[in-house]
């Protein structure tokens, strides 16, 4: 019970600092940010408390948020999108499987549509809570669409590079 | 019990995720100065449409009050423009030659004004009433005028209202003159035509042109000199041959009179002009 919640604190510790120090600093081409943080859905198995999952989100947003100056944004978003990754990761295990399986335990397909329904949840609620209107719809799908790529880009070389680690 | 506590259990999920929600858009609207106004702007917008609404309802329910309303007001304005339009008619009446002349022959009197209140023009004998009596300060005998010339005498008053006898009755009897000259006669009318009068008396040695103008003679303490009466038709001699009749084509129409004039100051010459057996029965 104690070395999950280490490892999840000490996981989202990473992920608030990289994207914190790192990904916000990225502006390619003045609009793609990386948004790294649904990784974090990565390593939630299946048997994980949906609640706890949605308050694990709603505090690693309130981080980013607080030290990105965007207060309210990512804790929304990440919300949303921990509400949803409990059912979708269900859905997508095998009826067969372990109570501890995450997604690491999917097909590759499934893994990378895992990733990119999560991203996507994501963005879509955080540009949405960005812009917070219509007037700028070009540039908001712009910036949400190259973030988007980046992010889910960044991520599944993150996966990778701890699939090769975990293999080697 | 169990079954809600039950259902309160697999449901709680929502409950903390629209907890956590309301504080993440709490936070949102008050730590983002961006989104605090667009949401505040959308607000009012809302919060301003809904008010409009619930206004429209409101006062489509009053319209039955404000249609009564509507219809008193439009009444009282319409009242007032009549009574407006009465005034600016008055002011902005442009004197007629006649009028001036009139008006300059009664410089320096005191006159009443009044108006027709009854009126006849198909009588053998016609009477007029005007709103003004011996409260106001008219008494019998005195004369009347309009803007357009005579009109006739006052015959007899109460407190506020005065009987007339106008030139046309057959007992009215005004003494007249030619315009710039010393030739006299009395006018009567004899019925018929309300536009139309007879002179006699004119001697036959007089020089006269139909067109003539005809005025009063001043021979009279009701009316002074040169208040216009009429103009000449006709010139025909009399029954007895020893002076002209006048066809007289009278400058008031009767028929439409409305303000007059009460001359109350009495002239210094002894009366020529009669009023005799007047009926007002």
């Amino acid at each position: 019970m104690v070395l999950p919640f280490l490892f999840r604190l000490f996981l989202a510790a990473i992920i608030c600092v990289t994207q914190i120090v790192v990904c916000n600093q990225m502006h390619l081409f003045g609009y793609a940010t990386p948004m790294i943080a649904t990784l974090f859905f990565c390593y939630l198995p299946q048997n994980a408390n949906r609640i706890g999952n949605m308050i694990w989100a709603f505090l690693i947003g309130m981080v980013i948020d607080i030290f990105g100056g965007t207060p309210g944004e990512n804790a929304a978003s990440l919300t949303l999108a921990a509400l949803i990754q409990w059912s979708l990761l269900r859905a997508m295990l095998p009826k067969d499987g372990l109570e501890d399986d995450s997604c690491h335990n999917l097909t590759s397909g499934r893994h990378f549509f895992y990733i990119v329904i999560l991203a996507t949840v994501h963005h879509v609620g955080f540009f949405a809570l960005e812009s917070f209107s219509m007037f700028h719809i070009t540039d908001t799908a712009i910036a949400l669409g190259s973030s988007l790529a980046l992010s889910i880009t960044l991520i599944l070389a993150l996966e990778s590079l701890r699939k090769s680690g975990k293999q080697s | 019990m169990q079954n809600l506590l039950e259902l309160i259990h697999k449901r709680l999920h929502w409950a903390v995720f629209l907890l956590l929600e309301i504080v993440s858009l709490v936070l949102l609207l008050r730590a983002n100065s961006y989104q605090g106004s667009v949401w505040t702007t959308q607000a009012n917008a809302v919060t301003g449409q809904v008010l409009t609404w619930e206004s429209q309802l409101l006062r489509y329910m009053d319209l039955g009050q404000e249609n009564s309303e509507l219809v008193q007001q439009n009444l009282t304005l319409q009242h007032n423009v009549e009574v407006l339009r009465h005034e600016l008619g008055k002011l902005q009446h442009d004197s007629t030659r006649t009028e001036l002349a009139i008006r300059e022959s009664l410089h320096g009197l005191t006159t009443i004004p009044a108006q027709v209140i009854s009126n006849s023009v198909r009588q053998r004998d016609n009477l007029l009433v005007i709103d003004r009596g011996s409260a106001d300060g008219v008494q019998p005998e005195m004369g009347v005028v309009s803007g357009t010339g005579v009109v006739g005498i006052v015959a007899q008053v109460s407190d506020h209202y005065a009987t007339v006898l106008p030139v046309l009755n057959s007992k009215s009897n005004i003494s007249v003159r030619l315009h710039d000259t010393e030739y006299f006669g009395s006018m009567q009318w004899r019925g018929g035509n309300p536009l139309r009068a007879v002179v006699t008396d004119i001697p036959r040695h007089a020089r006269i042109k139909v067109g003539t103008q005809v005025e009063t003679s001043g021979f009279s303490s009701i009316f002074p000199a040169g208040i216009f009466v009429g103009k000449v038709r006709s010139i025909r001699n009399s029954q007895d041959g020893l002076a002209y009749e006048l066809d007289l084509q009278l400058s008031t129409d009767f028929a439409c009179l409305r303000s007059v004039n009460v001359i109350a100051q009495r002239m210094e010459y002894e009366s020529i002009d009669t009023l005799t057996h007047v009926r007002t029965e």
